[in-house]
């Protein structure tokens, strides 16, 4: 009992454990990794990424998904900078960033729940209108002198750097909506069964727009941080940035299923993977032979989340016999 | 319901006002195109088959095409879209040969796969020139900036600047791209060969993108403390190391080469953070494809004479003034 | 076919302990037990699922080893599972035919077989549907009897059917009972896994009781008696099947009045009362289903009136319903009822997030007691709170959704097949929980196809077919005939 308890843990944690040996290993590989710098930079480098990878989250929780957040993020950031040097307002570019994303999204979700255009479909549509946007607006150049817009990706709150902090307050939220909120439990129902959240009283609609909302105001923030940070307003940035989102969320052991995920799990899935990219770079393994790889850990983190989760389940349904007759040795006496 | 169907539709008609007046108010002139062939009198209709307006070089080249054509009353174009898509682009070449154009101007995508539909063409009588890259095609006649004299003109410069046992990393553009390859060509011939004392410690993909070079960039600082070159295939990505050394006083002597001579390679320059940049000029390119097709087909010159290189000048802290001054006529750098 | 001696261990627990047990040719051999007793185990070992610890299986006295599915039908074993096996996207005769399509020499399908053969088979059946018609345009029983003759189709000499009624209304039942019939001219044997004791005792030539794991005991169905079995099974005596209590009746609390949605139901008038158990019954099909689920909000209605407690409501959605005190099982617990792989305490407090959910953060002390209390009244069985409901028996899973409702304390309990396909223990749970909502003074709405248990627990049967009420009995008029002259 006291054992298969010990191996209960280690299969819940199983992510963790991932990624404590990865950075273990790192550290072993390479002298350079342990430094503050370095590791402040991977929390930089994954920091955009990871907040995609709270509204893919989300979404595929409930059975969503979302694969315009790249062009939106690149829409939302263009038209934020030019808003920003329009009006020389900071707080305005932002704002501007966010009410693009939201509303790119709230296109998403008509689409989805009124029409119920299958979400793949609806969001790919999204991204390539998006995208058309972001490019005629711009004319397909970059837009350049952004001054004092690099604050967001580039400023830091004493030694910490921004990003990192736009990505710990997107955690603490995140974690806060899934463990603390009707409408973070209902997401689990929704994608777990809807047929059987809506019998459950579930305003399933209304759950579906908001999970939208949400990732569009991620998106914008996303948006920003990735403009400000690589100080240009690039129509043609950030493509296919969906895929690393929703990398990082399913390496976190969210299923692609619906109903299953974490906040936690998808910070851990997108530290995996920016450890990855950085030992590769600081070791200077060459560029096709880092391709190999990445793909070959994805798979193997997934399937090794996988089995650990259906050896559980497996696991349960014994117990659940096997307790249900121990009830009834005791009834019988 | 309705309201919420309501306010997604208001939000569509939002963003496209938007769009639709920043545009307007940013942009330098309405970019209508051949759209309108049938306000002009008779004239010769030109197609032009941009690989993708995706492309920000390619863009930039397909506004310069229609302003260049913009200067002449006989001639019309009208500019297609490959969208990076080589199946699409030799559909678009398909259409335009059964349109009856006059002329058509290719910007391949891949040459191997569209070097069929092009023969095609060539074998419909239709005058044809491959432009930025060329196409080797009989029958066929080109414009192109060359890669290789791009990446050069940077070389030559470099050999002499570059510190004795220097160590340089290298940006790549997307794997199996002809510019890339060719630029990277250039350098290996012209710098590398000759100055075997220079230490290449990393070397790696960033697929033109900015932000890509600088994670790589980043990691690179960490493993090599020192840089003391970037040798970037463009400027995009020459950017985007250079943005992150950009404050550290350790690299304040860091060396940075690009090629395209974009607006933010010249800013840099201007600024000191950037060595040089061998030009890509969309304004250069433009006008002699114009001008090719012209003579061609006002003048009767036959179109497999044409084969040119636009001039690849070199951009440094001496001229970069004068490409300033270019950006800012197009509206790509404000005051 | 004998089995002899066979023991299975899983880690932990040991399933089948030295199990022994003999069909003989051309009779049916019933299966009884609890569930968790082990039956379904010897099924999957008999079928080439599992492999056996140890012990061995004969056919005619030959040994015979049986190490996958595939190999069970070439032995002429066919399997009926209790879970049924479909593909709802495709048509009839391509579930038909599924993994077994009749090809020609280049490897195209013969389509011609195919279809004649389909419609040899629908004809035969009497099924008035197309051979190019999706499964998921039938209705469950219909998709259960295309299961049976599909493994018939097989040439099966042994058919093991687990559970074949739990879907099926009472006329299909007996088709299915004239077939297990010519299947026993033809010398078939059959294994006849159920939990409903009338069709046992109907159909049965042998009876062998599970418990535990153990074979408990084998004798000729003429000898025993209902009692016995449920004593048998359960190992010890359950006096009294229907827990049924007299209470005082009182004021409707719900009444529908003129219901109707066009081409499913109409002027649908019906109440229940303050301490009464209301029945349901009529064929598949009959509207019973589609007007609770409209009562419920789970689908528009076009004309009526609900009214609660005298005051009509306007219900549009199921949250409006839960606002009123009405709420619903589900008679498809897949579809409608469980969230697999979440964890029973978050299948039971789905529907009141709102008493957890409060001051801007979560209690879960708050959740775990609010759940612990109910799966205590209900007697819930699962190893931990945190257990994913999946894992639980069909039985446990009915009492979780029960526990799901009965944490928003309602006044209305609307019951759709409640006990279809659960063990006996598990359904007298349910019963119980029946008579103790009214004895509380609310009011219990039980849709069941199974006339024993409607006549045992109601107080009132109204009876509907093809979208309309077409009686209603009191109490004392109570009877299968009489409820089958109005639901034809």
């Amino acid at each position: 009992m006291k054992k298969s308890h010990t191996r209960d843990i280690i299969q819940k944690y199983s992510i963790y454990l991932v990624l404590l040996a990865m950075f273990i290993l790192c550290a072993v590989v390479n002298e350079n990794f342990l430094s503050v710098r370095n590791l402040t930079n991977v929390a930089r480098q994954l920091s955009v990424g990871t907040i995609i990878a709270y509204g893919e989250m989300l979404l595929v929780i409930a059975g969503l998904i979302d694969l315009s957040v790249g062009s939106v993020l690149a829409l939302a950031g263009v038209l934020s900078i030019a808003t920003y040097q329009g009006t020389g307002s900071l707080a305005l570019g932002f704002l501007v960033a966010i009410v693009v994303g939201v509303l790119c999204n709230l296109i998403n979700a008509v689409l989805v729940t009124h029409f119920d255009v299958p979400a793949f479909i609806a969001t790919l549509a999204v991204q390539m209108s998006a995208r058309g946007a972001a490019l005629f607006y711009t004319k397909g150049q970059n837009l350049l002198q952004l001054k004092d817009y690099t604050i967001f990706g580039q400023g830091s709150v004493g030694p910490v750097p921004m990003p990192i902090i736009f990505m710990v307050v997107l955690t603490i939220i995140t974690w806060y909506i899934m463990n603390h909120t009707r409408y973070g439990r209902s997401l689990y129902a929704i994608g777990g069964n809807e047929g059987a959240a809506i019998a459950s009283g579930i305003n399933v609609k209304r759950n579906k727009y908001i999970t939208y909302v949400i990732n569009g105001v991620f998106a914008g923030i996303a948006g920003v941080l990735f403009m400000s940070r690589v100080n240009a307003g690039l129509p043609n940035g950030a493509v296919g940035y969906e895929m690393e989102g929703l990398t990082a969320t399913i390496v976190g052991g969210t299923s692609f299923s619906g109903g299953v995920g974490t906040t936690m799990g998808t910070l851990a899935g997108g530290f995996i993977i920016g450890f990855l990219n950085n030992i590769m770079n600081l070791t200077g393994v060459d560029s096709y032979v880092q391709q190999i790889v990445k793909g070959g850990i994805i798979a193997l983190a997934v399937v090794v989340d996988i089995r650990s989760k259906n050896k559980k389940t497996q696991k349960v349904i014994l117990a659940a016999d096997d307790n249900e007759k121990e009830k009834e040795k005791e009834a019988a006496k | 319901m309705k309201k919420k169907v309501l306010s997604a539709l208001l939000c569509v008609a939002m963003i496209a006002t938007m769009l639709v007046g920043c545009s307007s108010g940013g942009g330098s002139s309405e970019d209508k195109g051949g759209d309108d062939s049938g306000d002009k009198k008779d004239g010769y209709k030109v197609a032009y088959i941009a690989r993708a307006q995706e492309d920000s070089f390619a863009a930039w080249l397909a506004d310069e095409m229609k302003a260049a054509f913009e200067e002449y009353d006989d001639m019309t174009l009208e500019v297609f879209d490959g969208e990076a898509n080589d199946e699409k682009e030799n559909s678009m070449i398909e259409n335009c040969i059964a349109s009856g154009f006059d002329a058509i101007i290719i910007q391949a995508n891949n040459g191997e796969a569209q070097l069929p539909y092009i023969q095609q063409v060539v074998d419909a009588g239709i005058p044809c020139i491959t432009t930025n890259p060329r196409v080797e095609c009989e029958g066929t006649g080109s414009i192109d900036a060359d890669p290789y004299e791009q990446a050069k003109v940077n070389c030559d410069i470099a050999v002499d600047q570059i510190p004795q046992n220097a160590k340089v990393v290298v940006l790549l553009g997307p794997a199996g791209n002809f510019h890339s390859t060719e630029r990277r060509n250039a350098w290996e011939k012209e710098f590398f060969e000759k100055r075997t004392d220079v230490q290449i410690v990393a070397e790696d993909i960033a697929n033109w993108n900015k932000d890509e070079a600088m994670a790589l960039m980043e990691d690179w600082v960490q493993a090599n403390g020192k840089i003391d070159a970037v040798v970037s295939m463009n400027d995009n990505m020459a950017a985007g190391a250079i943005e992150v050394v950009k404050d550290n006083p350790d690299f304040k002597d860091m060396l940075a080469y690009g090629v395209d001579g974009t607006a933010e390679a010249c800013l840099l320059i201007k600024d000191g953070l950037m060595t040089s940049t061998g030009l890509q000029s969309a304004i250069d390119l433009a006008k002699m494809n114009t001008e090719a097709v012209h003579a061609v087909l006002a003048d009767g010159k036959d179109v497999t004479e044409i084969n040119d290189n636009v001039p690849a000048p070199l951009i440094t802290a001496d001229n970069v003034d004068e490409y300033i001054q270019m950006y800012k006529d197009n509206g790509q750098i404000k005051e | 076919m004998r089995v002899s001696g066979i023991n299975k261990s899983f880690p932990g627990v040991k399933a089948l302990d030295n199990v022994n047990f003999a069909v003989r040719k051309g009779t049916v051999h019933a299966l009884c037990g609890e569930n968790g007793a082990g039956k379904s185990t010897l099924m999957k070992i008999i079928n080439g699922i599992y492999k056996a610890d140890s012990g061995q299986i004969f056919l005619d006295e030959q040994p015979v080893e049986i190490k996958n599915p595939i190999q069970a039908k070439e032995h002429g074993i066919a399997m009926i599972a209790q879970e049924l096996n479909y593909v709802p996207e495709m048509s009839i005769e391509e579930n038909l035919f599924l993994g077994r399509l009749p090809v020609n020499k280049l490897g195209k399908v013969d389509w011609k077989t195919v279809r004649r053969e389909t419609i040899k088979f629908l004809e035969q059946e009497n099924l008035p549907y197309s051979p190019t018609q999706k499964l998921k345009t039938l209705t469950v029983s219909d998709i259960q009897m295309l299961e049976i003759i599909k493994a018939i189709s097989y040439n099966a000499e042994i058919v093991i059917m687990d559970e074949p009624t739990s879907a099926i209304t009472n006329r299909e039942v007996e088709v299915l009972f004239e077939k297990i019939e010519q299947l026993k001219q033809r010398g078939v044997s059959m294994v006849y896994i159920s939990h409903k004791m009338d069709e046992v005792f109907r159909i049965a030539d042998d009876i062998t009781i599970l418990r535990d794991g153990k074979t408990v005991e084998t004798h000729p169905a003429s000898e025993m008696n209902l009692d016995q079995v449920i004593a048998l099974m359960v190992g010890r005596k359950m006096d009294n099947v229907y827990p049924k209590e007299e209470v005082e009746i009182g004021d409707p609390i719900l009444e529908v009045e003129g219901l109707g949605s066009k081409g499913v139901f109409k002027d649908i008038t019906f109440n229940a009362k303050k301490g009464e158990i209301v029945g349901f019954a009529g064929l598949m099909g009959a509207g019973r289903t589609e007007t609770m689920r409209a009562v419920f909000g789970l689908d528009p209605y076009d004309e009526g009136t609900i009214k609660v407690h005298g005051k009509p409501v306007n219900i549009k959605k199921v949250s409006d319903s839960i606002d009123q005190k009405v709420v619903m099982l589900s008679e498809d617990r897949r579809r409608y009822g469980i969230i697999p792989i979440r964890s029973v305490m978050e299948n039971a407090s789905v529907s009141s997030l709102d008493k957890i959910f409060y001051g801007g953060k979560s209690h879960p002390k708050v959740e775990r007691e609010l759940v612990s209390k109910y799966f205590e009244k209900m007697n819930v069985k699962t190893p931990s709170l945190e257990t994913a409901i999946q894992a639980l028996s069909g039985g446990n899973q009915q009492k979780v959704l029960l526990a799901k409702w009965m944490l928003r304390d309602p006044d209305v309990l609307i019951l759709d097949e409640p006990t279809r396909g659960i063990d006996v223990g598990a359904k007298f749970e349910i019963y119980r929980l029946m008579t103790d909502m009214v004895e509380e003074g609310k009011t219990v709405i039980m849709v069941s196809s199974e006339l024993p248990e409607l006549i045992g627990m109601c107080d009132r049967i109204y009876v509907m077919n093809q979208g309309r009420i077409t009686g209603c009995l009191e109490k004392e008029e109570f009877s299968q005939e009489a409820i089958m002259r109005y639901a034809m």
